[in-house]
């Protein structure tokens, strides 16, 4: 086997220029198969990620709609409380978001994210400063700290809009504590976050009592801790971040595996087409040649041989090359997609994984055998007088 | 090797090869017998057309005769899988072409080895037969150089060397002098006579009334049909 590749090695060699056009035309286009293949399951993965990174494995709504897409929960005190008390949940913690508006040191922000919470676990990481105590603190992310010239220690003042009530709410102000990162946060877009007293105190005392959703970590058992608070709260609706990645797959986040999929096969009919033209014409091309082996004694199957290993040979090399190139093309790509408004920072599109690898592997290894079907057939089939005195008419 | 055995190496008997062509039917070979014998030097000539190479390609087995039979050493080649006849192929018989047909990314060498690697044979093995060959043709010193860096002639005497690689009993030379200037052509005519005088029977198909000269056996061909045949 080794003296048929270093065979099909110096056949590549011999026309350097078809052989490095093959390589690369494999190389851009295994790129795009890989960054397809790490997009098609690249938001689930990131957004299971960031799931799992917030401490929390049961998410708990009024209503079907995911998380701070439906009904708010209602008492959700009590509810929080009652599912303090169930064995299989260590610890719950109430989570409202509301828009607001930040001024401080005479700057103002529109449309910023105001979270709050009530419970032991914070889904949020301090990079400066301290995390919130009281309910006059509050934390800022860094793009917040930035804007408004903030940093531990000032004063931000906040007007919520508390459910889109027609009042105007009351102006409050709050001491800064430190700066954070928040999971879900979209790059460019303010966002601070303080207790749920500290938010309805914003909020003027209206709406108060009320949650987007109680935020569950397990006491180790998700599956137990689900079938609890479903029991103990049939008003409630709880999910798993495993049940949340699913809904999401099957709504918006289907739409990147479809497109992912008809960009595959477009890529790898391509890989096919380029590498199938490139060795009909090679072998077209040495046609005598090969009547001439197969005439001194070669087999058939040493010319086929031949013809397969050349289009592995194109396809490996191509391919290996595309990993580290589709690399880079995924940063760049995910970068600029990342862009687009309200993406959290921390979402990717292009996540790795291994199975991607095995995918590509395994899609270029099929591309390198059904392009050379064609060519194969034109060497295995090839009369060896006709192609002969052919070539010596021609 | 110096011995000439008389026996037969291959026979062809009333071998027809007919071509399906648009306007009809074309007879390339006509009910045409023939023998070669170990140790034999056959030429065969004749006009463009009138069978000649396709009687070569048949008693080379890479043809096929549409009726009549063709034995080679007492087989009937008709009865042999295409594997089985790439092996007879490899190990019995030699092709020169007139295009030479060497690989032009390999060395002169590496294109003599070629053959030898496909029979099997041992690396060392085929290192110490491949300058063996060389020298025997003349181009020792031109071992490591590529076909583009050789004259045509050069290219022939690695191509007689190649078909020489694995000891075949018969070797078969397609016009072998035909792309090749006339002292060129001697140098190569020279070598076969070399090559079948060492044991090898040849049979050379060729226009150059001067090659054909050197057989002792000259079939001359018309229609398909051996039409006149005389003999040293």
């Amino acid at each position: 086997m080794s003296s048929v590749l270093s065979f099909a090695w110096r056949s590549l060699v011999r026309q350097p220029a078809r052989s490095t056009l093959g390589i690369l035309g494999v190389a851009a286009v295994g790129a795009l198969l890989f960054d397809m293949l790490l997009l098609s399951e690249g938001l689930v993965l990131s957004m299971r990620d960031m799931l799992d990174r917030m401490g929390f494995d049961v998410r708990v709504t009024a209503s079907e709609p995911l998380p701070g897409q439906g009904a708010d929960i209602e008492h959700a005190p009590g509810a929080k409380r009652a599912l303090e008390a169930l064995p299989a949940v260590r610890s719950v913690t109430s989570v409202r978001s509301e828009a607001a508006v930040m001024r401080g040191n005479g700057i103002s922000v529109p449309d910023a994210m105001f979270i709050s919470v009530d419970g032991p676990t914070h889904p949020w990481t301090v990079t400066d400063g301290r995390d919130i105590a009281a309910d006059d603190e509050m934390v800022v992310n860094r793009f917040t700290a930035d804007t408004l010239k903030l940093s531990p220690g000032s004063v931000v003042n906040i007007s919520a809009s508390c459910g889109g009530r027609a009042e105007a709410p009351p102006r409050t102000d709050f001491r800064v504590v430190g700066v954070v990162t928040i999971p879900f946060e979209a790059p460019q877009r303010a966002a601070g976050a303080t207790t749920i007293p500290g938010l309805e105190a914003a909020c003027g005392g209206t709406r108060a009592g009320i949650a987007d959703f109680l935020a569950v970590a397990s006491a180790g058992d998700t599956a137990a801790a689900l079938a609890a608070i479903a029991a103990a709260r049939p008003d409630l609706t709880p999910f798993t971040n495993e049940q949340i990645v699913g809904r999401l797959q099957q709504g918006g986040f289907a739409y990147f595996r479809q497109i992912s999929t008809v960009l595959i096969t477009v890529t790898v009919s391509f890989a096919l087409l380029l590498i199938t033209v490139l060795l009909t014409v090679s072998v077209n091309q040495r046609l005598g040649e090969v009547a001439a082996l197969r005439a001194l004694g070669f087999s058939r199957r040493r010319v086929v041989l031949d013809v397969f290993c050349e289009s592995a040979l194109i396809v490996g090399m191509g391919g290996l090359l595309s990993l580290p190139l589709g690399w880079v093309l995924a940063a760049a790509l995910d970068d600029i997609l990342k862009r687009m408004p309200g993406i959290p920072e921390q979402l990717h599109f292009f996540v790795f994984r291994p199975d991607a690898l095995v995918v590509h592997a395994a899609l270029l290894c099929a591309t390198a055998v059904l392009a050379a079907v064609y060519p194969m057939q034109l060497v295995a089939r090839l009369p060896i007088a006709t192609t002969l005195r052919n070539e010596v008419i021609g | 090797m110096s011995a000439l055995p008389s026996s037969t190496i291959v026979e062809a008997t009333s071998v027809t090869r007919q071509f399906q062509m648009p306007a009809g039917p074309v007879f390339a070979v006509r009910d045409l017998s023939l023998t070669i014998a170990a140790g034999a030097y056959t030429a065969i000539q004749g006009p463009s057309g009138c069978g000649k190479s396709t009687l070569l390609h048949i008693l080379g087995c890479v043809d096929t005769p549409s009726s009549g039979s063709l034995t080679f050493d007492g087989q009937d080649v008709a009865r042999l899988r295409d594997h089985a006849r790439s092996l007879l192929r490899l190990r019995q018989i030699g092709f020169v072409f007139q295009r030479f047909y060497l690989l032009p990314m390999l060395t002169a060498a590496e294109n003599v080895e070629l053959p030898q690697a496909e029979a099997g044979v041992s690396k060392p093995t085929r290192l110490e037969r491949s300058r063996e060959l060389l020298e025997y043709v003349g181009l020792a010193a031109r071992a490591g150089h590529r076909p583009s860096q050789l004259s045509g002639g050069e290219m022939q005497r690695v191509a007689i060397a190649r078909a020489l690689a694995n000891r075949p009993r018969l070797l078969l030379a397609d016009e072998p002098t035909g792309e090749l200037d006339q002292a060129t052509g001697e140098h190569v005519a020279a070598l076969l006579d070399r090559v079948n005088a060492d044991g090898t029977a040849v049979v050379v198909v060729t226009h150059d009334s001067a090659l054909a000269s050197r057989a002792r056996r000259v079939l001359t061909m018309k229609d398909g049909r051996i039409d006149r045949e005389t003999t040293a």
